[in-house]
């Protein structure tokens, strides 16, 4: 271990890695279109890559260290309207037009930073408290604090923000986001949608190389000393409060850029809407992680993948003729609807077959720890 | 620094586990503290550690006062502990067992080790290199990557002192390191930490069963029984103590009866 430590600095292998990564981003921003023609295809692969984030930021604070939370899809959820106002409120001081690429260093940028640190800010009130009681505190408030936060948006309209003062100044801004109907832009015409492949492809590298880091740094083997036996961990100086909380806000702010690039991502729908942030999006959220296996990076990136082309696979076969034959004779025929059993029956398989989980801790690749 | 434990109480419900309790352990002492099981000496530990917060009395160490201390910050004052029932990071390697106790000594943190800056893999080396030292001391160098519950018995009791050790501790806390272990690996005990004492300067609370032990390595006693103090001494003073013959063996009127 220690002297593989000697060639640690920039040597050519990893500044060859660093440069593919980059070429190949570049690349698929700019044939992405002509390699894969159908963008519905396009859209899928931009939002497989977004649930990889989704997944590496909620296996932070589930894999790592242990905890449950239930409400992921809630910081999903501010990271998508963060982002969604500050790139429609840029396109518009830069005079409307096609999003470019060029301004796309300005806008990603600005919004990934600002979706990460307000869900970060509420990783940090909502996880401050219930962190650091012992127990199952933490799943109920996440679960708790992502519904108040969906219907909070869905529910404020117009008439809610009346009178003056701070409260009412909230309410108007809330009431901005388009309440039920989604949120659509400054001129309802949809959101910009600067974050094409470059930036998906390359911000999926950048965090997952983070998680990594994360995991096999001194302070992930901190989380997984606290994770097996907290009265142990803080007996050699290891604060269970402080890493429990850093890694809650880490995973937060993860899964507000995740949500920030999907509200901005190429080929989405230019539209964020607060049911795309309820119960199902959280459960999917730990599905990918529980499935790829809780703890490995690698695993979870896996599970946000295998997730996403499952929930399309069933899409899809609920529009096929097929399909569409037989509801004509059984009306209650709906496979989305099914998708929770499915999903119920596949976790049921794997907790039989493979309760850790498809790698376990483990990653793909090898690596030793520590 | 000494450890001054003064009108030290913890009850629990209507339990009175300790009651007004004191003693002072003096910097580079090997101190005893024995009794009965049911004695409440694991609860001392507990209350000196963080892990329960005393009802009444003051504790200090060295400066520090330790009753608004949470065991992680009581940990950074110098206070290392081991456990009655072993508490080893079983998902982890023996190695690594020993650098989760490093990170608070660390001047890098997560920042640093996601930069991968400099700083970090010095630290790392650093660690590194004092958990082999620390593994070396207590023969644990060869299963270093190995998982804790390979070991055997002792070898998990004495990984759990390396892990504790690791803290660079002013003072260790052992408790019932001798459970389970036969004549010859107590006496190596006695050894040990004699040697510990010695090497590393530091004070060291023992809470034992093992006569051999207690007797034979501590030089000051304090005799709990249901939470009070009943004696404390020299060995010689404390074995000829009645009332701790009383509480070991029982009192004479019990046996007649």
């Amino acid at each position: 271990m220690t002297s593989k430590l000697g060639t640690r600095s920039l040597n050519p292998k990893r500044v060859a890695v660093l440069s593919g990564v980059l070429v190949i981003a570049l690349l698929l921003d700019l044939f992405l279109k002509d390699v894969v023609p159908d963008s519905s295809i396009r859209q899928l692969l931009m939002l497989a890559a977004c649930n990889v984030l989704v997944a590496l930021s909620l296996n932070v604070i589930n894999g790592m260290a242990g905890q449950f939370s239930i409400g992921h899809a809630g910081f999903i959820g501010i990271g998508a309207y963060t982002s969604a106002v500050i790139a429609s409120h840029l396109h518009q001081s830069f005079g409307g037009g096609e999003p470019t690429f060029a301004r796309s260093f300005i806008v990603v940028p600005s919004c990934m930073l600002a979706s990460a640190s307000m869900a970060g800010l509420f990783g940090f009130l909502v996880g401050l408290p219930s962190l650091r009681l012992r127990g199952d505190y933490l799943a109920i408030v996440t679960l708790g604090f992502a519904e108040i936060f969906r219907l909070i948006i869905a529910t404020a309209h117009a008439d809610s923000a009346s009178g003056s003062g701070p409260l009412a100044r909230i309410g108007a801004a809330i009431s901005s986001l388009g309440g039920q109907n989604g949120y659509q832009g400054t001129d309802n015409t949809g959101i910009p949608l600067y974050a094409g492949p470059f930036w998906i492809v390359g911000l999926v590298a950048l965090l997952g190389v983070v998680a990594w880091r994360i995991k096999f740094s001194g302070w992930g083997r901190a989380l997984r000393a606290l994770r097996e036996d907290e009265i142990a961990a803080a007996a050699v100086g290891v604060d269970p409060t402080r890493y429990k909380v850093t890694s809650f806000v880490i995973s937060a702010a993860g899964g507000g850029i995740a949500g920030g690039l999907m509200a901005i991502m190429r080929d989405g729908l230019g539209i964020v809407n607060p049911d795309n942030f309820n119960f199902q999006a959280s459960f999917d959220a730990i599905t990918m992680v529980i499935l790829g296996g809780s703890g490995s990076v690698t695993g979870s990136a896996i599970g946000g993948v295998f997730i996403t082309f499952t929930v399309k696979a069933i899409e899809l076969l609920q529009g096929s003729s097929v399909v569409q034959d037989l509801r004509r004779s059984f009306d209650w025929l709906d496979l989305n609807a099914l998708r929770m059993i499915i999903y119920a029956m596949v976790l049921i398989a794997l907790m039989i077959l493979r309760p850790e989980g498809l790698l376990g801790e483990r990653e793909l690749f090898g690596t030793k720890r520590s | 620094m000494d450890l001054a434990l003064a009108h030290v109480s913890k009850n629990f419900g209507g339990l009175r586990a300790v009651g007004d309790v004191s003693f002072t352990v003096k910097t580079g002492s090997i101190f005893g503290l024995i009794g009965p099981n049911g004695a409440g000496k694991t609860t001392v530990f507990n209350l000196i550690t963080g892990v329960y917060k005393n009802d009444a009395g003051t504790m200090h160490f060295g400066g520090h006062d330790l009753r608004p201390l949470k065991p992680a910050q009581i940990a950074r004052c110098g206070i290392a502990r081991t456990f009655q029932n072993i508490r080893l990071f079983t998902q982890q390697t023996v190695i690594e067992n020993l650098l989760v106790a490093c990170e608070l000594q660390k001047r890098a943190h997560l920042t640093a080790a996601v930069l991968r800056l400099p700083v970090h893999f010095e630290d790392e080396d650093v660690m590194h290199r004092r958990a082999m030292e620390l593994l070396r001391v207590f023969d644990l160098d060869k299963v270093a990557n190995e998982s804790p519950t390979a070991l055997s018995y002792g070898n998990q009791r004495r990984l759990e002192i390396a892990r504790a050790m690791m803290l660079e501790p002013r003072l260790l806390l052992l408790d019932e390191p001798a459970a389970g272990m036969n004549y010859g690996e107590a006496e190596g005990l006695k050894t040990q930490i004699r040697w510990l004492r010695d090497t590393f300067l530091l004070s060291v609370v023992l809470v034992e069963h093992n006569m051999q032990v207690v007797m034979g390595v501590c030089e000051d006693i304090h005799v709990l029984d249901h939470g009070v103090t009943i004696a404390h001494g020299t060995p010689e003073e404390v074995r000829a103590h009645p009332k701790v013959l009383a509480a070991y063996l029982g009192e004479e009127e019990d046996e007649g009866a």
